[in-house]
């Protein structure tokens, strides 16, 4: 050990193999961890946005009052002429002993949506005044991946059709004329509703949309509330 | 409710592993890690470039604008923050450096060793990315785990380490010396036993919650379970497992004598007797099956997906 050869060449060896190494290491490290480090960071910076940010668009689904008559659906299916087997908005149902259940559910135009990290050509965008999570469709490759990253299976992907995702977007068109979206101005019961996240999330009986099975909000910070069926019920008797 | 990624997806996240993983192979023979054989330190440049490229060119025709408007691909570029864009720039670079590496192996020139580091860095990061790019998706909790890239990973160096060996044979007409071929393997399936037990194990105890749980009972006994427990754990993991170990002892009276040096024809002559016990054809067939369970399991992975919400209410 202490008889090496000249010391400078040893230790230029030395250096240039142990820094080729430590490269190696780090590049392995970033490789692996940044990209579920990326995500937090990233996540953490949504929030804090959403936070900051009062104005926040969402929808307001009361299970109490809607009666399933799937006019959300149907006005949005014929406004935006789905591809076949596309659902933009769903109109979900559970049968019980009191009578059906149901849950009118499209994009939740997330604060922190996932499908906008994990779209590779930046087909998402989230609207600064609104935050409106609008896809378009002109610039998706069809990859697939936002489709499964979506807790709510909000994007709708057909390859037998246009092969393009697409998904609601609000009806942002409608809004910026000053008009409310296809499916709430459809809702004869107004239990579809929607307006600024923050003020509805202050009305009485509302909910966080992590009841019954659905996916824990922690996930895409969803901008929708839900006023539950037992809820409200309750209240009204 | 569809899902749509399916064996093309599966055969590209392989082929992802299989190239990193030759490149890899060239490069620890090399080094001078798993013994002398030259074949073993050209093979797996040569393939590495062409096999990721190839996988790459599968996923354009899974995409659903792949053939439509394929110009929008160049898009994929854009979004940095996508683990599919890392991906996307990791294996364009390897694609670019496996070329030029495998260049200079062709024509026996001295490879710049930045050259070759740069390469080897950007494999292991392809290895990764396979892993990386389900392990994010927090919406399919199964393949939510820092388990999911340490797995591909390994599986990618058995691979890579299986079809460069395997073709290193042909290219020596069943003259390759072993070397510590043998070891090499048997550590990495063994590694990839291991960390598949763990994987399966804590998604089907439910830690992991009911849809990894739900993902679980597919392989292990749900629609999932003949490829799983035929194909991935018996001919790819178990049985490669049992016949590198038994070769691996074969070797030891030859390492023994290793150990007080052995003139050059000795070695020969050691590695000579070894093939006529038949041990070279066994360890084909041990190759190609352990790259059948690595193709099996990117497949199974991106099968047995479960959403964490399968639009029901509870």
């Amino acid at each position: 050990m202490y008889q090496l050869p000249k010391l400078p060449m040893f230790k230029v060896k030395l250096t240039r193999r142990s820094v080729l190494k430590l490269g190696a290491l780090t590049a392995a490290a970033v490789a692996v961890g940044v990209p579920l480090g990326n995500f937090k960071v990233a996540s953490v910076q949504a929030a804090d946005a959403g936070a900051s940010q009062p104005k926040q668009l969402g929808f307001y689904h009361n299970q109490a009052t809607c009666i399933g008559c799937k006019r959300c659906v149907n006005a949005c299916k014929s406004k935006y002429k789905w591809e076949k087997g596309a659902e933009w908005r769903k109109l979900l149902t559970k049968e019980t002993p009191e009578g059906d259940l149901y849950l009118s559910i499209a994009c939740n135009h997330c604060a922190d949506p996932a499908c906008l990290k994990v779209c590779p050509v930046g087909a998402y965008t989230k609207r600064a005044k609104d935050g409106i999570v609008i896809q378009d469709p002109a610039k998706c490759v069809g990859c697939g991946y936002c489709v499964y990253a979506c807790p709510y299976h909000a994007p709708q992907l057909v390859k037998e059709e246009s092969g393009a995702v697409h998904k609601c977007n609000f009806c942002y068109e409608l809004q910026d004329e000053g008009n409310p979206p296809a499916c709430v101005k459809a809702c004869p019961k107004k239990a579809l509703r929607f307006g600024d996240i923050n003020e509805l999330r202050k009305e009485q009986g509302v909910s966080e949309p992590d009841i019954k099975g659905l996916p824990p909000i922690e996930l895409t910070q969803p901008s929708f509330v839900i006023v539950p069926a037992e809820h409200s019920a309750g209240e009204e008797e | 409710m569809e899902l749509h990624w399916g064996w093309l997806i599966g055969i590209y996240l392989f082929l992802g592993g299989l190239g990193a993983g030759a490149y890899l192979t060239s490069f620890a023979a090399e080094k001078g890690v798993l013994g002398d054989a030259a074949s073993l330190k050209k093979v797996g440049y040569y393939i590495a470039s062409p096999v990721v490229a190839f996988g790459a060119l599968l996923l354009v025709f899974d995409l659903g604008q792949g053939l439509r408007k394929p110009w929008l691909i160049l898009g994929m570029f854009l979004n940095l923050r996508s683990v599919m864009t890392w991906g996307i720039y990791i294996l364009s670079a390897f694609i670019l450096v496996g070329l030029i590496r495998a260049y200079y192996a062709w024509k026996n020139k001295k490879s710049p060793q930045a050259l070759t580091w740069l390469g080897a860095i950007l494999a292991l990061a392809t290895g990764s990315y396979t892993g990386m790019l389900l392990a994010v998706v927090e919406a399919v909790p199964f393949w939510n785990t820092i388990l999911t890239p340490v797995l591909f990973v390994l599986s990618a160096l058995s691979t890579g380490l299986s079809a460069t060996s395997l073709l290193a044979h042909f290219m020596e007409k069943g003259e390759l010396k072993e070397g510590r071929l043998c070891q090499a393997h048997l550590a990495l399936v063994l590694a990839e036993i291991i960390v598949l037990g763990l994987f399966i194990q804590r998604a089907a105890s439910g830690v992991r919650g009911m849809a990894a749980q739900e993902s679980a009972a597919k392989l292990i006994s749900g629609s999932l379970a003949v490829p799983f427990w035929v194909i991935l754990v018996a001919l790819g993991l178990v049985g490669p497992f049992f016949l590198y170990a038994v070769n691996a002892r074969k070797q030891r009276p030859r390492l023994q004598i290793q150990t007080n040096p052995p003139t050059l024809a000795e070695q020969e002559q050691a590695a000579a007797k070894l093939h006529h016990v038949g041990a070279a054809p066994a360890i084909c067939a041990c190759d190609a099956a352990v790259m059948l369970g690595s193709l099996s399991l990117r497949c199974l992975f991106v099968f047995a997906a479960v959403p964490i919400w399968n639009l029901t209410l509870g």
